[in-house]
Parts: C-alpha cells; sequence; structure tokens
C-alpha cells in the first residue's frame, strides 16, 4: 500500500494515526463468517450507529444480530441491552401494526440473558435512543423508526461515542433512504432471500467498502419440523 | 545551667487556686422545695384497642370498638393466645387483660377476637405525641403504652396544670384515646403514678416520695422474677422498698433496681430522648410574574430543589417521591408527582428527573406560584465515588443506570421501562411477562444459570403480537394483505389451560401453530383454532 518501502517503518510508529486504523476498533463477531469477513474489525462495531433499511418487521433482520447480542451479554462487565420496541404509530411501515412484545423464551433460546433486557416503549422513539446511548448504561440499543433526518442520526452517532454504546437504527427501505445521506458508522439494507437467509447490502462502511454479502442461517434450525423437545 | 530554667519556671508558674472555690454550693432548700421540672405520665391502658378503632386520615379498615358488642385484642405469648386488653362489655362479662382466649370464649362465647397490631399502636402513639407538642416541645415516647411531656414551662401559659390537663385529654379523645394522667416533678414517678390509675398530681418535690408510697411495686414494670422475691420478703408497696438499706438492697435486687428508685424520687439524672416528629421538606415559592414556559418553570424553581439538597444533605438522607404543585390564577393547582427508584438528594438529578416530568405536563393556564413537598425522607448510605467513571474502561455502569431507568420512566410512565421474565406454561401469550421490579444494575455474565427453553432456538418467534390478529382466509388457507401465505413444515399443537377462566371469559388454548412466509419474505407464526369455526389468527413475527 504504501508507496515507498522507506516509509513503511515510519508509519509503524505507535505514535502515528492513520485513518484506515479508526475501523480498527473494538468489534463484536456477528456470529456469520461471510458477513464478519465483509466488515471492517471483522464484526459489529462496538461503538457506533448501525443503520439497517428493512422492507418489513419478519424478514430475519433480529436473526443477523442476535449471536453478537448473546456474545456481548455473556462478558463479565455486561450493561443493558435496551430494546425500544416499535410502536403502532411510529412502526406504519412494518406491518403488522398490532402491540408487539417481546417474547422471552424466544430470547433465551438465541442465548440473550433476560436480566439484561431492558424493553422501553417510547412514543418517541428517537429521544429514548438517544437518552439509553448517552447515559452509558446500555451496551446495545435497538430502536425501530420509520424514518429519520440526517440531523438526528447524527445526533444518535454522537451519542453512541459518548456512551461507548453499540446503536442497531431500523428504518423503512425505500429509494429515498437509499440515497440519502447517513453519518452512520455502518448502513445495511436488507433484503429477503432464498428460506432461511437474508441478502445484505452494505451501502456504507466506515473504514471498509460497500458491497453485497448474503447470509444464511441454520435452515436446519429454521425448520418447523425439528419437533422432538430436548 | 540547670538552676536557671528551674527558677524561670517558678517565675511565671501561675498560682493554682484552692480547689475548694471549684466546689459547687449545696442547693438551697427553698430550690429543693421547687423542683425545676415537672412531668405528665400517660399511660394508655386501652392502647391495643384504640389503635385498631382505625386512623381517619389513612385507608386502614377500622375495627368498631364500641357498641355493645364484646371485642378483645389478643397476643400470642408462650405459645397461647392471650388477651391484651378488652372492650366495655367484654370487661363487664369478666374478660380480664392475661387470661387465655379459651377462658374468656367459655365466659362470653360472643366475643370477637382481633390479632393485636403493633404497628398501628405505634402510630397511635406518634400521633398522640405530635398533638402533645402543642404544649411542651419535650415530649418522650415511652413504649408500648406510655408518654411523658415535661410542662413545667407552660404552666403559666395554659393556665395551671388542671387547665393543661383538661386539654391535652381533649385532644387525646379526638385523636380516639383516652390516657390516664399523672404528674410529678420526676419522669418515672409520673409515669409509675399514671400506670397505677389512681388520681396523683404532687408538684412539690418534699411530697413526692410520702405520696409515691403507697403505689405497688409492679408499677414499675421490674423484671417478674425481682417483683417476686420482693413480695416473698414482704415488700409490695414503693414505700416498703424506699425504706430499705440500700447498699442491701443493690446486692439482693440489682443495682439497675436501686437506680430506678432513686430517679423515682429525683436523686438521679432521668434523661429521656426527646420525640420529633418524622421530618418532610416542604416550601413554597411565589413568583413575580405568570410563567408559562416548562424551562422558565424549571428554572424558576431551581432555588427550591437548592433548598431541598441542603435540607436533604444535613440530614444524610434522600427522598424516593417528590410532588410539586403548581398553581394558577383561577384554575385548580396542576399535580406532578415524581417517584424515584433509589432515594436522591442530589439536585442536579432532581432538576433533570423534574424536566421530564414537566415537559410531559399541560398546564391549562400560567403558573403564578410553586411548591414542593417531599415524601418521607430515606437514610442514605454514603459511599465513595468510583475512580472511574461510568463508561469507561473499568467504570461501573449503577449510577448511569439508576439515572436511565428514572430519567426515562419519568418522561414516559412508570410501565413503559421493564425487563422480562419467563413463566413456565404452554400458553405462549403466558410464556413471556414483564417484569417491573428492575435492579439497578444488569446481571453479570455468571450470575444467571443458562436456563435455555427445551426447544430449538427458531422455533419460537421473537415478537408476539397482543392480542393476535385474525387473518382472512381463502378455501380454509390464511392470507395476509399481500396475498395467500405459505405455510412451511408440520403443525405444532398447544392444548392447554382448560382450568383456568377469567371471570366468564375462558383463557384456554387449542390452537394448531404453524410456520408461514408472506409474499414479501417476512416469517410469521400463525394459528388455526381447533374449535369451529377453525379461524385463522396471526400470533408472532420471528425476528
Amino acid at each position: 500500500m504504501v508507496a515507498d518501502p522507506r516509509l513503511a517503518p515510519l508509519l509503524n510508529h505507535p505514535a502515528i494515526w492513520r485513518g484506515a486504523s479508526a475501523a480498527q476498533l473494538s468489534a463484536v463477531s456477528t456470529g456469520f463468517p461471510a458477513l464478519d469477513a465483509r466488515l471492517p474489525g471483522r464484526g459489529w462495531p462496538q461503538t457506533g450507529l448501525v443503520e439497517m433499511l428493512i422492507p418489513r418487521l419478519g424478514i430475519g433482520e433480529l436473526y443477523l444480530i442476535l449471536p453478537a447480542l448473546a456474545l456481548l451479554g455473556r462478558r463479565p462487565e455486561a450493561r443493558w441491552c435496551a430494546w425500544i420496541t416499535p410502536q403502532a404509530k411510529s412502526s406504519r411501515p412494518f406491518p403488522p401494526c398490532g402491540s408487539l412484545e417481546l417474547n422471552a423464551p424466544a430470547l433465551v433460546a438465541h442465548g440473550v440473558r433476560l436480566s439484561q433486557v431492558l424493553v422501553i416503549h417510547a412514543d418517541l422513539p428517537l429521544w429514548a435512543c438517544e437518552q439509553a446511548l448517552r447515559s452509558g448504561a446500555c451496551d446495545v440499543v435497538l430502536t425501530w423508526t420509520q424514518r429519520v433526518q440526517p440531523r438526528a442520526s447524527r445526533r444518535l452517532q454522537l451519542a453512541t461515542e459518548r456512551g461507548r454504546t453499540l446503536a442497531f437504527l431500523f428504518r423503512a427501505f425505500s429509494a429515498r433512504a437509499l440515497q440519502e445521506p447517513s453519518p452512520a458508522a455502518l448502513r445495511l439494507a436488507v433484503q429477503p432471500a432464498s428460506e432461511g437467509g437474508v441478502r445484505l447490502t452494505v451501502l456504507k462502511s466506515r473504514g471498509g467498502s460497500r458491497g453485497e454479502v448474503a447470509v444464511h442461517f441454520d435452515s436446519s434450525a429454521m425448520s418447523a419440523r425439528e419437533d422432538a423437545p430436548r | 545551667m540547670s538552676a536557671r530554667p528551674r527558677r524561670k519556671l517558678l517565675e511565671t508558674g501561675t498560682p493554682v487556686r484552692p480547689m475548694l472555690l471549684l466546689i459547687p454550693q449545696q442547693p438551697s432548700t427553698r430550690a429543693r422545695l421547687q423542683p425545676r421540672e415537672l412531668w405528665i405520665g400517660a399511660h394508655l391502658p386501652q392502647l391495643a384497642l384504640e389503635a385498631l378503632a382505625g386512623d381517619r386520615r389513612r385507608k386502614v379498615p377500622p375495627v368498631r370498638t364500641g357498641g355493645d358488642s364484646p371485642l378483645a385484642v389478643t397476643e400470642l405469648e408462650e405459645r397461647a393466645q392471650h388477651i391484651v386488653a378488652a372492650n366495655e362489655p367484654a370487661v363487664r362479662a369478666g374478660v380480664r387483660a392475661g387470661m387465655s382466649v379459651a377462658t374468656a370464649l367459655a365466659l362470653l362465647p360472643q366475643l370477637s377476637v382481633k390479632p393485636r397490631d403493633v404497628r398501628r399502636e405505634r402510630g397511635l402513639l406518634e400521633r398522640l405525641a405530635t398533638c402533645a407538642q402543642r404544649f411542651t416541645p419535650r415530649v418522650s415516647l415511652e413504649p408500648p403504652d406510655g408518654m411523658l411531656l415535661e410542662i413545667k414551662g407552660s404552666l403559666h401559659l395554659f393556665g395551671g396544670a388542671a387547665k393543661l390537663t383538661a386539654s391535652f385529654l381533649a385532644d387525646c379523645a379526638a385523636a380516639g384515646s383516652r390516657p390516664r394522667l399523672a404528674i410529678a416533678p420526676t419522669p418515672l414517678a409520673a409515669l409509675a403514678a399514671a400506670r397505677a390509675g389512681i388520681p396523683f398530681e404532687v408538684t412539690d418535690g418534699a411530697r413526692l416520695t410520702g405520696a409515691l408510697a403507697p403505689l405497688p411495686l409492679a408499677v414499675l414494670r421490674w423484671p417478674p422474677e425481682v417483683l417476686e422475691r420482693l413480695c416473698k420478703a414482704g415488700v409490695r408497696t414503693i414505700g416498703e422498698a424506699l425504706r430499705l438499706p440500700r447498699g442491701g438492697f443493690a446486692r439482693r435486687f440489682g443495682r439497675e433496681s436501686l437506680a430506678d428508685l432513686d430517679r423515682l424520687v429525683g436523686h438521679g439524672a432521668d434523661l429521656r430522648i426527646r420525640f420529633g416528629a418524622p421530618e418532610r421538606f416542604g416550601a413554597r415559592r411565589e413568583f413575580t410574574y405568570e410563567l408559562e414556559r416548562h424551562d422558565a418553570l424549571l428554572a424558576a424553581m431551581t432555588p427550591l430543589l437548592e433548598d431541598l439538597a441542603n435540607f436533604l444533605r444535613v440530614r444524610q438522607c434522600g427522598i424516593t417521591a417528590l410532588e410539586c404543585r403548581l398553581r394558577h390564577r383561577h384554575a385548580p393547582a396542576t399535580r406532578c408527582v415524581l417517584k424515584l427508584a433509589a432515594p436522591a438528594a442530589d439536585p442536579q438529578r432532581l432538576k433533570a428527573l423534574l424536566g421530564e416530568r414537566l415537559a410531559a405536563l399541560d398546564w391549562p393556564e400560567p403558573v403564578r406560584s410553586c411548591e414542593l413537598r417531599s415524601g418521607k425522607l430515606v437514610p442514605r448510605p454514603l459511599g465513595s465515588d468510583a475512580l472511574w467513571q461510568p463508561g469507561e474502561q473499568g467504570g461501573g455502569s449503577r449510577i448511569a443506570s439508576t439515572d436511565l431507568i428514572e430519567s426515562l420512566r419519568a418522561r414516559l410512565g412508570f410501565e413503559a421501562v421493564h425487563g422480562l421474565e419467563i413463566h413456565p406454561t404452554h400458553r405462549p401469550e403466558d410464556a413471556s411477562r414483564v417484569r417491573l421490579g428492575l435492579s439497578m444494575q444488569p446481571a453479570g455474565a455468571d450470575t444467571e444459570a443458562a436456563s435455555a427453553p427445551p426447544w430449538p432456538a427458531f422455533r419460537r418467534p421473537l415478537w408476539l403480537l397482543t392480542p393476535p390478529e385474525p387473518l382472512s382466509s381463502i378455501d380454509a388457507l390464511p392470507c395476509s394483505e399481500g396475498g395467500p401465505l405459505r405455510l412451511l413444515g408440520e403443525p405444532e399443537r398447544i392444548e392447554s389451560g382448560w382450568w383456568d377462566a377469567e371471570g366468564t371469559l375462558s383463557r384456554e388454548v387449542a390452537r394448531d401453530y404453524y410456520h408461514a412466509l408472506d409474499p414479501k419474505g417476512a416469517r410469521l407464526w400463525i394459528f388455526r383454532e381447533r374449535l369451529q369455526p377453525h379461524r385463522w389468527f396471526l400470533h408472532g413475527v420471528f425476528g
């Protein structure tokens, strides 16, 4: 990469900070090797805003992040994992529009520890999200919202840095949203793929590159036929 | 060399005054006759009954203690129920305190029996003490059933001892209690005489010993074995005990008993703990102009919050509830109550939380004045701050999570922020429950035992719809708004809860659950009722 080989030892000096190394911050593995290989730091950043554009709820977007949530929760110094659940008002683009509640047994089955789960019902999801991010009391904050102004996501990005928190912001997928600039550290569009998987498009990745990646969940595990209870 | 300093010392040394001058003068005879203190002793023989009669201000169900129905209060003592107090009709029938319940019921079969409530008794005693503070600041509680008032300084103001006791008795009657009073120059004598239940009013120290002499020794409430030994020696009254030689009395009946006798007649100091009513903070501020905006109001309330913080700091206490009343020109006052998860005393934090509450509040008119009232003061454990701040490497997140939960709850409501827990049941809607009590710190990884449910991870959806949403169907196959749903795999049958009903509504579940893909690629959890008319419902969404 370095034009002049004589520069290399100089650039390796620890006092020198380079833009590309900003992405080498701590990351937590996504649990999917194909996705890890695509992301800078080989995983979700531990601090920063991750925007996910989803056409609707339930296409597999949560299964993408659950392994990482379980991994973060297993650390001894684990903090809260805040779920700012989609409300009927703010989640119109996410049918079904009824009242959605988190299902505790399913979370536990995925390795999430319930003692760290904090559920927040907020009419103003972005406000609650910023509070949770700034407080420094959370490891991860998950928020659903229809749309978000670039200014608001800039605020959220700054709040993640202040509280050293990872934020997942799920927002509606639309042609306009694809074009919008975003200050998020990572921006992904999620599309349902064949049974038991999703197709991800990396729209923006700080320190990484754009591109597509297909993620397959363990389809045998997804099958409802596996009946025998253990 | 050695002689000079010694001489110098002698020159500068101050002469020692003779010790004789430091000895205080003997009190004159006149001072001894006029005691410096005068005490009212109040004894509440019926406290157990009166406490049950209820407090009009609080919402405790009152027990009818008056009237003609016999009533007795009992207490468990040495594995048997004993009568503590009985009302007038019961006493007339021969029920006495100390009797066993079986005996009392044999005497009076229609006797109704209530268990003793020590907390309510204590509450009544404290209310009476608060009434008594009208007459003197020196009130002390003598649990379980007594009270002392020092009234020397108040006699002139209230027009003498007789008028003072009359108005005190009237106050007590209004609070629902009829104490027996006695007046004496020493607190112990006043209390003992009140327990004896005879009219007793001694204001002269010289007459005290003589007046006490006929009282039985039992009023001193000495241990039963001491009283029994005294009784065997033929000593039954206070006068007889006072006549015994001091040295022998102390040896045979204990130093404590002798010290009691000394205090009784005023030979020893008798210190009593003064009763203080539980403190609360209350402050009010009138604004110079009417305020409409939230931020202006919050800024105007800052001095009040700082007063509150100072008040709490000197008492090393915190509060868990704070009420704020906003007064308007015409409309009734707006109330706003702040509840805290942990005792707080920090003005910045209280201000931030109050700001959240006020921002969510609408008031009909501009605010003219505001008033702050605290809830009960709670002792606040004082600890040192951590070296690392929350969020820093090695820093705890304890304070941060308290702040977060409180500020979210202040704005969104108490129930809007909660945890989750699993309830062991087969009905999916019951298996996941809300846990409102949040520990202030998420448990670390090692504290929670891994309790994976007995099914593979992808069997249950991450989101549940409450209540399940009905789906339309074409040819008995379910459809969503986008088109027909594709069913995946075999159904899972859940049949449970036939024993459970909520009123007339049965909560029985008999369903066949399917995984389904909708045309847009979302994975849904749907079920078909097993009973007619076999409707389809959407119950969950996989993540």
